[in-house]
């Protein structure tokens, strides 16, 4: 365990440590993909019914929760955003944007398999195209690794923290 | 060393136990769901309070643009602005020269029984569906002059066509406020049937 130690909170090495840089790299992480739901979400929220169409193009959804998905999905991708902003929240947003990630790419998939050349509208609207689609079908897998990454890294800090308290205490 | 080894638990490891990682995930994809009813709550609200909501059920561009050609020809005629009349002796030069398109704007049992020859039926009652029908051909006459008639005497039906044209971007709309009736009465040719 050499170079395992952490900084500040336990009066231990304030170099930088493997726990540090991957705490840095969690950060960083969260951050970009905050970036990228936010700006996802506002660019939706201002056209929703641009929005509606391009989901109606997927063929998935019945009439009836295409417009609630259509004006429930970017405050989700804006909530999403703003708690992988803060450390208590980000494991819930990170695992949020799994999930969302998830969906997004099962239904690029398949309209992909399908035959279909759409916009999805996943950034603003554009022309219709496939090999934008599995642009946006790679950058769904970005982004479902990126969060998992986060989320993963989020649920061990919970062991870690849990485990330094307890030692503070006496406990351990 | 050996003995160091044996006895690193899950935990003292940096890791969840199985079961607890699974009541974690579990937790957390709860808050998610949370996040997803706040969040269309939220969506709603928003809607609510739009300039242009959406409807709960969603309707395609086609639907939306019928609805919005229906909504053109369903205004009070008070509402109307007044669109500019032809007299009978233009609007038969008008017919014979073919130098206008000829719309005729009552329903269609009354224009398969008799109307003007070369005038399209875009029926007041049936906007939508027929001026689908007659994209084409309006498209086509877009800087034509475009004449419309309805019944004759007090019909609105031929103002309200002509006044959902000028609404959709004709600039060159008439009215031929004698309409039919003044047409068949002057003892000037008629077709009848579906087609022109």
């Amino acid at each position: 365990m050499v170079g395992g130690g952490t900084a500040g909170i336990d009066g231990e090495r304030t170099i930088m440590s493997p726990d540090n840089s991957r705490r840095y790299v969690v950060v960083a992480i969260s951050v970009a993909l905050a970036a990228v739901f936010i700006y996802a979400g506002i660019d939706k929220i201002r056209d929703p019914l641009q929005f509606a169409d391009s989901i109606a193009g997927f063929a998935i959804l019945p009439a009836l929760l295409i417009n609630l998905l259509a004006l429930g999905l970017p405050p989700f991708e804006i909530a999403c955003g703003l708690l992988l902003l803060g450390p208590w929240t980000r494991r819930v947003g990170s695992l949020a944007v799994a999930v969302i990630s998830v969906v997004f790419f099962t239904a690029l998939a398949s309209a992909l398999l399908r035959g279909l050349t759409l916009d999805c509208g996943c950034f603003g609207t554009g022309a219709p195209s496939r090999p934008r689609m599995w642009l946006e079908l790679a950058l769904d897998a970005v982004l479902f690794s990126g969060a998992l990454f986060v989320y993963l890294r989020s649920i061990e800090g919970l062991t870690t923290n849990g485990r330094r308290l307890r030692r503070h205490a006496g406990v351990a | 060393m050996t003995s160091t080894v044996s006895t690193v638990t899950a935990d003292s490891a940096g890791l969840l136990p199985a079961r607890s990682l699974g009541a974690q995930i579990l937790r957390d994809l709860g808050g998610v769901a949370l996040l997803a009813i706040a969040s269309l709550v939220a969506g709603l609200v928003m809607n609510r309070f739009s300039s242009a909501p959406l409807p709960i059920a969603y309707q395609t561009p086609e639907q939306r643009f019928d609805v919005e050609l229906t909504t053109l020809v369903a205004a009070p005629p008070f509402k109307i602005a007044p669109a500019a009349t032809v007299g009978l002796e233009e609007f038969h030069s008008a017919v014979d020269s073919k130098s206008a398109l000829i719309l005729d704007a009552r329903p269609s049992v009354f224009f398969e029984q008799g109307h003007v020859p070369g005038a399209y039926n875009l029926a007041r009652d049936d906007f939508a569906h027929d001026y689908r029908d007659l994209a084409g051909v309006l498209r086509a006459a877009h800087d034509k002059p475009i004449i419309v008639y309805c019944s004759g005497g007090d019909c609105h039906d031929s103002r309200l066509v002509a006044n959902a044209l000028l609404s959709l971007g004709f600039s060159n709309v008439s009215i031929f406020t004698g309409g039919w009736e003044a047409w068949s009465a002057a003892g000037l040719p008629a077709s009848t049937g579906s087609g022109r």
